[in-house]
């Protein structure tokens, strides 16, 4: 009888001990703030929920950095980590956070778009909890985050979504995917309000411009494309052509299905005057047939078993020795960004936007991303934000 | 939190409860024992939640 207990006490002290040693890491994850420097263009500071009150108080709830010109013009939003297991929309956000000066128009950031998602992990797929970025005066750390909203902040799944307002059926998981649940709704799931809140924001402030910053595996047939419905096609036709002409990268544009419902390219443009594009740049680490899902892998983009596929011709994007770096992805992103900016406000002198000090894909090439993020142990007082 | 999402917690506390029940009870096997261990880490993972 006692030996019986005594057995049944060191196993239990060993589960306490595994559970310990196992959520410690995922708890401290999701605890962890990302420090995000306010740049000089930053002329206020918002939350989502300001913009669908069923946010207020919760992990979904996000932050909207407003960069506001001097002279009026048009306004466009940039979003980041929509699917938080792609980071370099983020990653984009932030160069503009910390660099953009605006001289005519406004911008809206919002960097951690899925913020549940950027709390959310991937231990199953073997992913990295955190990478870091190189910079001059260290590494900036960063959460890996996951495709989905975390289930500790929107949980159960249904075992269907039934997209709002078509009723159109998508996976059960697609209930917790932000690039699911456009247009969204103020009193529906919490990912629904997420959307509910950009929608709002695009409505009430009269957006110009919503760009969707992603990225997808080699394999996937989307990728190295800006993704545009009919409204928003001449548009990012004209960024893709003078990005490849000028900056020599490539970037087609992909047509937004009419009949998928729930995408931002869809959903955007359908149910305001915004003109929508996704944004999206090959990352090789997300791709299924790799090498071990390391940091490093992250960083560089490189892998064998990827370049023999690429020999077999299985990828959709040109790939060899020199990978795909996340200076090419940030920068592809921060030049396209820049580009549709440019090619709207030629054929709308009254609603242009002038953006100044962000970086192209040249300049990023060589200096690096982590080179365009401050210090933020040396940041002025009040210019630091944990995120 | 929803009332569905309640119901969940609620529902994951009671499996929970059950399989310590189980845990206590059980006399003979160990491979039982270690598999009511293994069940119940998700479960307190999520009421902790921590995952
Ligand atoms: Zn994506």
């Amino acid at each position: 009888m006692r030996r019986e207990a005594t057995v049944k006490a060191s196993l239990a002290a060993a589960l306490a001990g595994l559970v310990l040693w196992g959520g410690l890491p995922l708890y401290r994850h999701r605890h962890f703030g990302v420090p995000v420097v306010k740049g000089p263009g930053v002329t206020a500071v918002l939350k989502l929920s300001e913009f669908s009150k069923g946010l207020e108080g919760t992990a979904a709830d996000t932050t909207v950095f407003v960069l506001q010109g001097k002279e009026p013009g048009g306004r466009a939003l940039v979003m980041g980590n929509t699917h938080a297991s792609e980071p370099e929309g983020m990653l984009t956000a932030l160069i503009f956070i910390e660099h953009a000066v605006v001289e005519k128009g406004t911008l809206y950031v919002i960097p951690f778009f899925n913020a549940s998602a950027g709390r959310n992990t991937r231990p199953g797929d073997g992913y990295p909890l955190y990478f870091d970025v190189p910079t001059e005066w260290g590494s900036k750390r960063f959460r890996f985050g996951n495709r989905d909203a975390s289930p500790l902040d929107q949980w159960p799944d249904p075992d269907v979504t039934v997209h709002y307002p078509t009723k159109q059926l998508l996976s059960y998981i697609d209930a917790r995917n932000t690039n699911r649940t456009w247009p969204g709704r103020p009193g529906g799931l919490p990912m629904e309000r997420v959307t509910f809140g950009a929608m709002e924001l695009i409505r009430r402030e009269k957006v110009d411009l919503a760009i969707d910053i992603h990225g997808a595996e080699t394999m996937f047939p989307v990728t190295n494309c800006i993704v545009a419905p009919e409204k928003s096609v001449r548009v990012a036709t004209m960024a893709a052509l003078t990005v490849k002409a000028a900056e020599g990268f490539e970037s087609h544009v992909e047509p937004s299905p009419p009949r998928f419902h729930g995408l931002s390219h869809r959903e955007i443009g359908d149910h305001s005057d915004a003109l929508p594009f996704l944004l999206e740049a090959p990352i090789p680490f997300l791709d299924q047939p790799t090498g071990p899902k390391t940091v490093e892998f992250f960083l560089d983009g490189k892998d064998p078993f990827l370049l023999s596929l690429s020999k077999k011709k299985k990828l959709f994007v040109p790939y060899d020795e020199t990978g795909w770096s996340l200076e090419k992805r940030v920068g592809q992103h921060c030049s396209t960004t820049l580009e549709i900016f440019r090619q709207f406000s030629r054929r709308n002198a009254d609603r242009a936007l002038v953006v100044k000090g962000v970086p192209r894909y040249a300049e990023i090439l060589e200096n690096g991303v982590g080179h365009y993020y401050a210090d933020p142990s040396k940041a002025a007082p009040g210019t630091v934000l944990r995120h | 939190m929803s009332l569905v999402t309640i119901a969940y917690y609620v529902l994951t506390a009671f499996l929970l409860g059950l399989v310590i029940w189980n845990f206590v009870r059980e006399k003979v096997s160990r491979d039982r024992l270690v598999l009511y261990l293994l069940v119940m880490v998700p479960l307190i993972l999520r009421l902790l939640r921590v995952k």
